[in-house]
């Protein structure tokens, strides 16, 4: 829709010396196959080898799953020693991931990767220890920590303007949920990963994704989303 | 990436973003000095489809110069804050070290942002001068008559200010899509002024006040209207739009089932973005 809309836009002389570069389709992509416990996100039109956004917003998906998938786990078996008031933030941080998930794949539309599964991925969070609070928010604030650092590393790979628009809205809420976990945990603690020049971090999807693989039943490969 | 972005964001802008009139800007001197909707508007088409001017010609020099302001402001509002009396701050020391934490960010931002536009060729303001009561120095009636004696008055406006700065970054990467480095840079200062307002949000909630570590529509209202409204104007939408332009149906969607989901909830899940004139006008209140 946002190419064809070029089109209007601009015209049709313009738009035939660009078509190339704008990567035009008129047939949908097929959604992201899983071929041998492989999920391989794809950044560049089939065709045209050009940059599209699918592949990273894939990749954010997936992200959202996996924190939505934590938090329902964790609301559904809270740790008893659960303070109070921390049962209800718990509660919120699942409702805002459900809504980012469910926002995502909205977006992605027939591109989501698990269109044509069966069944969504289950994660693996044995290596977690969910049956205390400190290992409940300890985890929470490793996976809100790497939430934030892949967004700020994912936007410049994103071609679509109004894509970027739509994972900065998500991003600073991740940013404050990392917040709430930090200061839950430590008093002081919201900005420990804010580094040289007052910047927050920032990771690669490959970074990003090595620190998430205990928890995926499947290979993700990100070697086919763009790099700038 | 640039070229791709640029024709990306050329079809990604609605025929209407054409229409209107606005400012030409003088000439393709500098290209780092214009964003994508500039370069649209200044295309030489000839086609009958295309008006000749976008709607907004910010450029990444402008969202760099507003960006400045905003950490200036903020850098000199938790400056002056920190001169205060130890009796100003609260007991729990954690509290005046997480202000001292802000204001070192602040000030290395604004040190960022200048590098940025001196590099850019571009002219890096003189400093302003502030009043943090909002009275224009005893011109007008004082919005925050107490901000540097009654810590929760302090804390209001810091929170005013940090959910202002994350509305502001995240409507300026727009306009920053042509510059790879601009634009991540922008982004991982727009999570830090997150984890700023968050922590402003818990110390207030801490003392007593109606407010979640995230703006939400449960929040008490802390804005004067026709001043600090815009800080939380457009912020609890409850729809959020696709590209074709419908709406995603959260009601319909799997994330459950609470009360309040889709008025609260939906809400809470998303900031929103803040145009710049909005953001100006906010700072304008507190510029001397």
């Amino acid at each position: 829709m946002q190419r064809r809309s070029f089109f209007r836009a601009a015209g049709a002389t313009l738009a035939t010396s660009t078509l190339v570069l704008a990567g035009c389709k008129d047939d949908e992509e097929p959604a992201t196959p899983v071929v041998n416990n492989v999920i391989a996100f794809n950044g560049f039109d089939t065709t045209t080898r050009q940059p599209i956004d699918d592949g990273v917003l894939n990749y954010a998906y997936l992200l959202e799953q996996l924190e939505a998938a934590f938090y329902q786990k964790v609301v559904a078996s809270p740790p008893a020693d659960l303070l109070p008031g921390e049962l209800a933030y718990l509660t919120d941080l699942r409702d805002h991931e459900l809504i980012h998930r469910e926002y995502l794949k909205a977006l992605l539309g027939s591109k989501a990767y698990d269109v044509s599964l069966a069944a969504p991925l289950e994660f693996n969070f044995s290596s977690l220890t969910l049956t205390t609070r400190v290992g409940v928010w300890t985890a929470a604030r490793q996976l809100e920590d790497i939430g934030v650092a892949a967004y700020n590393g994912a936007g410049k790979l994103l071609v679509v303007t109004s894509n970027l628009l739509a994972l900065g809205k998500l991003a600073s809420v991740e940013a404050r949920h990392a917040a709430l976990v930090h200061e839950i945990l430590q008093s002081d603690s919201f900005a420990s990963t804010v580094g040289a020049d007052g910047l927050d971090d920032a990771k690669t999807p490959t970074e990003v994704i090595e620190l998430i693989k205990s928890f995926l039943p499947v290979e993700v490969s990100v070697a086919a989303l763009p790099t700038t | 990436m640039n070229i791709l972005k640029l024709v990306a964001d050329l079809a990604a802008t609605t025929p209407n973003q054409f229409e209107q009139p606005a400012d030409r800007r003088d000439a393709l001197t500098s290209l780092g000095r214009f964003g994508a909707k500039t370069l649209a508007a200044a295309l030489p088409l000839g086609l009958g489809s295309v008006p000749a001017l976008a709607r907004d010609t910010r450029t990444i020099l402008d969202s760099l110069l507003l960006a400045l302001r905003l950490e200036r402001l903020q850098n000199a509002f938790y400056t002056q804050a920190l001169t205060a009396p130890a009796s100003f701050f609260p007991a729990d020391t954690s509290i005046r070290a997480s202000i001292v934490k802000m204001q070192a960010h602040q000030q290395q931002h604004a040190a960022l942002l200048v590098r940025l536009i001196s590099t850019s060729n571009g002219d890096v303001p003189a400093q302003p001068r502030y009043d943090f009561t909002g009275s224009k120095n005893n011109t007008q009636a004082a919005l925050f008559p107490s901000v540097f004696t009654n810590f929760d008055d302090f804390l209001t406006l810091a929170q005013l200010l940090e959910d202002t700065s994350v509305r502001a970054y995240k409507a300026m990467v727009e306009f920053l899509v042509q510059d790879n480095y601009i634009l991540q840079t922008a982004l991982q200062i727009h999570s830090t002024e997150s984890r700023h307002a968050t922590r402003i949000r818990m110390i207030r909630r801490q003392r007593g006040a109606t407010v979640k570590p995230w703006p939400s529509p449960a929040d008490a209202d802390i804005t004067v209207a026709n001043k600090t409204a815009v800080v939380y104007a457009t912020e609890h939408a409850t729809t959020q739009l696709l590209a074709d332009y419908t709406s995603v149906p959260f009601r319909l969607l799997p994330i459950g089932s609470g009360a309040n989901i889709l008025t609260e909830s939906v809400p809470e899940a998303f900031d929103e973005p803040l145009a710049a004139d909005s953001v100006e006008g906010l700072l304008n209140l507190f510029t001397l």
